[in-house]
């Protein structure tokens, strides 16, 4: 049997994370990656598609608190995936396959090594059940 | 008689109380009778299905269809009668979104036979017994409907002409859709009949919204006294007005009970779940990612508040995606 490799999306902020590294270079080291201008654009609906899509989990990277460039894009979403977790469980979605993460890397070096930790979970967690 | 528009009126998967929504339009509906001959209605009068299977096609005008589609019956009269009828109109939040049944797709065939027929509290089945499609008995085999791993909304099974929202739709709706389609004044194919604004633009209490709101506790409606006159969600209550279409008449808000959405989204929202998830969580006021998980975890059921009529069309729910109506 094939060995299960969960695919993961991962969106990041482009005023924290990685924006000192040419795009194409860390894209390469990170699969299904979306880099936007501040976690706070990251709508609840992007999350539920990535899902339908056939994603294992959804990583999000935002600025620490009291750095948002927009002032607080990053809470603003926290709040929403933390209420997303609770309705995700309802459709049989486990609330770890979404993970939000809030810090400053503007090498984006510790990008893959957070994917890699969040894709160890997810193989312990299995593919998603029911959809 | 026989050159009276033809209409069939049919429940699948329903409760019913669309087709009393029907028989509430009183005196309004003994003009309705008088315009048109009625073919099919189970609620007030008898028919036999071979009639219908022996009409023409597109013989029937118009088919009102309320209800979900859950099991091999409601799916094969709906296919009968897209096939005899020119327009078919999905009555109701159930045939057009799936409707508070379309919950049951939280959970899976199996753990609902599993606490229908053996687990809860008031069942006696000593050996288990699941209905069956087919059982013997006697050397004659009796049949039921096959019941789906599923709840279909109608347009994702037939194609459906128009929509008419509404846990049941309310009676000058209802009054309007049935005399389009008799004076052939008919919207585009795929419309709603029901107005293009959300709920809180025609809502009462929007004036006595705060130009900020924030929410610091959220209450159940029946734990508080809620003022008659102000915005529900300015009280922390959840109130599905900024995603739901207006038009339902607003008894509900009314009679100081916060909307549940049962017009379904305005036209236009692609993910209403979602899009209320993030603009009720954006007024969540709280310091500490503790207090804000406090506020969160005293939402009981978030899904089922959100999701409340619409989960079948729902992204993560839908089955059959690319057919359905916007959502
Ligand atoms: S829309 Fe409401 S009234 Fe109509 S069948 Fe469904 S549950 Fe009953
Ligand atoms: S949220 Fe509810 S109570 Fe407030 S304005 Fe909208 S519909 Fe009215």
């Amino acid at each position: 049997m094939e060995k299960y490799n969960p695919k993961l999306v991962c969106f990041s902020c482009k005023f924290g994370w990685g924006y000192l590294t040419e795009e194409p270079a860390l894209a390469s080291k990170i699969n299904s990656w979306i880099p936007v201008v501040c976690s706070g654009k990251i709508d609840t609906s992007h999350i539920l598609k990535a899902f339908r899509a056939g994603a294992d989990g959804v990583l999000i990277l935002g600025c620490s608190e009291g750095h948002c460039h927009y002032q607080d894009g990053n809470v603003q979403t926290k709040k929403k995936v933390f209420l997303l977790q609770k309705v995700l469980e309802t459709f049989g979605i486990e609330p770890q396959r979404v993970e939000i993460r809030f810090s400053l890397d503007p090498e984006g070096k510790s990008m893959p090594h957070l994917l890699n930790k969040m894709k160890e979970n997810l193989i312990k967690l299995g593919p998603v059940k029911r959809l | 008689m026989a050159n009276k528009p033809k209409v069939a009126i049919y429940w699948l998967g329903a409760c019913a109380g669309c087709d009393e929504a029907i028989v509430d339009l009183n005196e309004a509906i003994l003009q309705v009778v008088e315009t048109v001959e009625i073919v099919l209605w189970p609620l007030a009068m008898d028919f036999k299905y071979d009639r219908i299977e022996a009409m023409g096609d597109e013989e029937i005008t118009l088919s009102i269809l309320t209800g979900s589609v859950r099991n091999s019956d409601h799916e094969e009269m709906a296919r009968l009668l897209r096939k005899k009828s020119k327009l078919v109109l999905a009555f109701g939040a159930c045939a057009c979104f799936g409707g508070t049944a379309g919950l049951a797709n939280f959970k899976t065939r199996e753990d609902i036979f599993n606490w229908v027929y053996r687990d809860a509290p008031t069942v006696v089945n000593p050996e288990t017994k699941f209905p069956q499609t087919e059982t013997r008995i006697n050397g004659k085999i009796l049949t039921l409907p096959e019941f789906y791993d599923h709840v279909y909304t109608l347009n994702q099974i037939i194609d459906v002409d128009f929509y008419l929202p509404g846990c049941p739709p309310p009676p000058d709706l209802i009054a309007n859709a049935v005399n389009a389609v008799v004076s052939g004044d008919l919207p585009p194919k795929g419309s709603t009949l029901a107005p293009r604004s959300a709920l809180c633009d025609t809502c009462s209490r929007n004036k006595k919204k705060p130009s900020r709101m924030e929410i610091r506790q959220i209450k159940r409606i029946h734990e508080v006294e809620a003022d008659p006159d102000s915005c529900f969600l300015a009280q922390g209550i959840i109130c599905l007005g900024p995603a739901t279409r207006s038009g339902c008449g607003e008894t509900c808000i009314k009679t100081n009970i916060p909307c549940r959405g049962c017009f379904g989204p305005p036209p236009g929202v692609v993910g209403a779940g979602p899009k209320y998830l993030s603009a009720l969580t954006s007024l969540i006021k709280a310091e500490t990612d503790e207090d804000i998980r406090e506020i969160i975890d005293s939402i009981d059921d978030p899904a089922g508040y959100f999701y409340r009529f619409t989960e079948p069309t729902s992204i993560l729910g839908r089955k059959m995606p690319g057919k359905q109506m916007e959502e």
